[in-house]
């Protein structure tokens, strides 16, 4: 009797460390690149010159030093090289160049009840600067921004409603912020045609929502632009233009890759979140095999993720939008009493909150430099790119 | 019945424990974990509310498994029947303009229907051509996805987010001001008293009804059953027919009560989540809500010790697995439990046989 005890025991505890072994790799694998972020980057802060700087109407006057800073995840993990991920490594890097204290929170679900539990939770914990990546925190924000009303909201890519409302209700407690991907996208379609020089290239969405759309049609203007003015000869055609329905479904993110580059499809724009991931995984199995495939990549600098085993990337560049520098600014724009409350502030070319990574080791210099010069212009004003569909594909 | 509760209660006892070594081992104080854990769900009314809203569609997905399990079928399905029972219910509730309690019943109605629609293929399949419930529910699963996934966006879509339905109106909802003033302001709703209700109702019926005993006899022993006279088919697909409308229940409590419309591109974590609650509570109806409830507190409770402790969701989010693993593998405490009663009972047999041989031994000499 006495020695099974010991035996279940014993099995318990080295079920459990093991588990806990596992959890902890995890955990420093999730950290480690966290140090060597593109956060780090932070030389201009792009709110600064944004229009953020003008800050009559903000009711935070004083500075604020001693607050924490709390976070909700969206659905997926914290790693999920997207939202979760830029916001969370911004927010750490802020927190500890200012010395705060910081927290994620992951909901059970995706309910508005889920999130604002969640919310709750922080609230009541003493985290009252709270940013929520995503869309899907529209509601809950709309609601929060009114229940705790001594407590910070910043909201990344949307902006507190009511429910069947599109009107937005920003609350001077409350920031929503916005990005230009629609830039992003021109300047990735611009580079992806200006290496390509001639070929075929297609665009896999996640759901079609119009972050993604707006990614979607930047990304054809780009190329248009290269094509009309730069001598370029890229073509994408209608079926190569794909919103898969979901940005989980990383099997079926594979088999559309698969299928676009079977057809002749040289490089494939991933917005995509986990489908694109599926992408990555299909343009590096063939990359291994040296086939002449790539893939741009979205949000973040995907670079390190679709690296080879000869230590070469099949990531073309990134069309990014800086999360992390957005979730960055808000935190110490509170520590210098400066929270743009009750704002709706646009992430662009202009202020540098959109635009390719810094280092691309497979662009060439020429591509590089051509960019450069056109991305002046966009920021200049001399280029415009719509941020409508008009009559671009999908 | 009884051995059953302390098999159940072993499983989370252990399970707590596991996960108290796993926060020791991370270098985190197990007893304010747990401690802000149980504050997290219980400290104030409106937690204790939220507490029973979490619960109430695991109650329904955990009733709709145990059911299946109780007639010897497997229904993996219930997160496709949760979705499309709420979509069904969605439907009705935005196109009808009726009194609140006109409305509801024909909501729970359409939603019981289009859940009892998901799961009643299957059980024909598995009726006609003995295709495994197991593979046709859980592709049920994605065509439910998918269905609902076009329909919400053809015919319900919200005008202010693409990936959402409309926002049920107020009489179209099972939310009630007394239940969210009694509990300050929790989202708590009359899911939970619908789930008490189906608790009993299907308590009931599988306990002591002629037709609940043939569906028991059909899933003990199908040859047997039949041999005795009873439609074995017939009772196949009402067993799945039934564990699908209440797992459609579900959805209406999940997409209705708890939430206002219905988000697409999610399959209901809360379909699966039904299993391990079915396996905790021993699929026995009242273990089931009682197991629901404490899956509920974990869930709402977990963030709350993410907020005042150091412990990562991640590591909260192990603990819960932990516990749903060692609730899964209950039959080996089951059998632990047996095996330990078994030596003892041999060792005082031993004893005693020892104990004639001597005497015997003494006899001789």
């Amino acid at each position: 009797m006495r020695k099974s005890a010991v035996l279940l025991a014993i099995l318990t505890l080295v079920f459990s460390v093991l588990a806990a072994c596992g959890k902890s790799n995890n955990n420093s694998s999730v950290s480690s690149p966290t140090a060597s972020s593109p956060a780090a980057t932070q030389s201009a802060s792009p709110a600064a010159s944004s229009p953020a700087a003008t800050q009559s109407a903000s009711p935070a006057a004083s500075a604020n030093t001693n607050f924490q800073v709390g976070m909700v995840t969206d659905s997926g993990t914290i790693d999920d090289k997207s939202f979760n991920q830029g916001t969370w490594e911004g927010l750490q890097k802020a927190t500890q160049d200012l010395g705060l204290k910081d927290k994620y929170l992951k909901p059970a679900g995706t309910t508005e009840a889920d999130y604002l539990q969640e919310m709750g939770n922080l609230y009541d914990a003493g985290y009252k600067f709270i940013v929520t990546p995503g869309f899907k925190f529209e509601t809950a924000i709309y609601a929060a921004q009114d229940k705790y009303t001594d407590a910070k909201f910043v909201l990344i890519d949307g902006s507190p409603h009511k429910a069947n409302d599109t009107t937005a209700v920003v609350k001077p407690n409350t920031v929503s912020i916005f990005f230009a991907e629609h830039e992003s996208g021109f300047v990735a379609g611009l580079a992806t045609a200006l290496q390509l020089k001639e070929g075929e290239v297609g665009f896999i969405g996640g759901m079609e929502i119009p972050p993604v759309q707006k990614y979607n049609w930047g990304f054809q203007q780009g190329l248009k632009y290269a094509n009309d003015n730069l001598g370029t000869k890229v073509t994408i055609k209608k079926e190569n233009v794909i919103y898969q329905g979901t940005f989980s479904d990383v099997a079926a993110g594979q088999q559309i890759a698969a299928q676009m580059y079977d057809r002749g499809v040289k490089v494939i724009f991933a917005a995509a979140g986990g489908v694109g991931v599926g992408a990555i995984k299909e343009a590096k199995t063939r990359g291994e095999s040296g086939k002449d495939v790539w893939i741009v990549g979205v949000d973040v600098d995907q670079y390190a993720d679709g690296m080879k085993k000869d230590g070469k990337s099949i990531i073309l560049t990134s069309a990014m939008k800086k999360i992390d520098q957005a979730a960055y600014d808000m935190v110490k724009l509170e520590t210098e009493g400066k929270f743009p409350g009750g704002q709706t502030l646009m992430f662009d070319s202009k202020n540098d909150g959109v635009g390719l990574p810094k280092d691309n080791p497979n662009l060439s210099p020429e591509t590089i430099s051509k960019v450069d010069e056109v991305f002046k212009k966009l920021q200049s004003g001399e280029i415009k790119v719509a941020a409508e569909q008009g009559n671009l594909i999908k | 019945m009884k051995n059953s509760l302390i098999i159940s209660l072993c499983a989370v006892v252990f399970g707590l424990l596991a996960g108290a070594v796993l926060m020791l081992a991370t270098g985190h104080n197990a007893v304010t974990g747990y401690s802000y854990l149980f504050q997290g769900g219980l400290k104030n009314p409106e937690r204790i509310g939220n507490t029973f809203a979490t619960a109430s569609p695991l109650i329904f997905s955990g009733l709709a498994v145990a059911f299946a399990f109780r007639t010897g079928l497997f229904n993996i399905g219930v997160a496709g029947q949760l979705l499309v029972g709420g979509f069904c219910a969605s439907v009705v509730g935005l196109n009808l303009d009726l009194p609140k309690v006109v409305l509801l019943p024909i909501m729970l109605i359409a939603g019981a229907l289009g859940g009892a629609l998901w799961s009643v293929i299957p059980g024909l399949l598995k009726a006609r051509f003995n295709v495994h419930e197991v593979v046709s529910s859980i592709m049920m699963n994605w065509v439910g996805f998918w269905t609902v996934y076009y329909g919400v966006q053809s015919y319900i879509k919200n005008p202010s987010s693409e990936t959402e339905s409309k926002q049920l109106p107020e009489a179209a909802t099972l939310k009630a001001h007394w239940m969210t003033d009694l509990f300050h302001g929790s989202y708590i709703n009359l899911g939970l008293l619908v789930a008490v209700v189906v608790v009993i109702v299907v308590a009931f019926i599988i306990n002591k009804t002629t037709f609940g005993y043939e569906l028991k006899a059909v899933g003990h022993n199908r040859d047997a059953s039949e041999y005795a006279g009873i439609a074995v088919n017939r009772s196949i697909v009402f067993s799945m027919a039934i564990s699908g409308a209440i797992a459609g229940l579900g959805g209406v409590a999940l997409y209705a009560g708890n939430a206002s419309n219905i988000q697409i591109g999610i399959l209901p974590s809360q379909g699966f989540d039904g299993i391990a609650v079915s396996l905790l509570g021993a699929n026995n109806p009242l273990g089931v809500l009682l197991s629901a409830i404490f899956f509920g507190l974990l869930y709402s409770g977990r963030g709350f010790m993410n907020a005042m402790t150091d412990i990562p969701p991640e590591i909260a989010d192990s603990i819960i697995a932990i516990i749903i693993y060692f609730s899964a593998t209950s039959i080996m405490i089951e059998r632990l439990i047996r095996w330990l009663i078994r030596r003892r009972a041999n060792a005082k047999l031993n004893a005693s046989q020892d104990g004639k041989v001597k005497s015997s031994h003494v006899e001789h000499d």
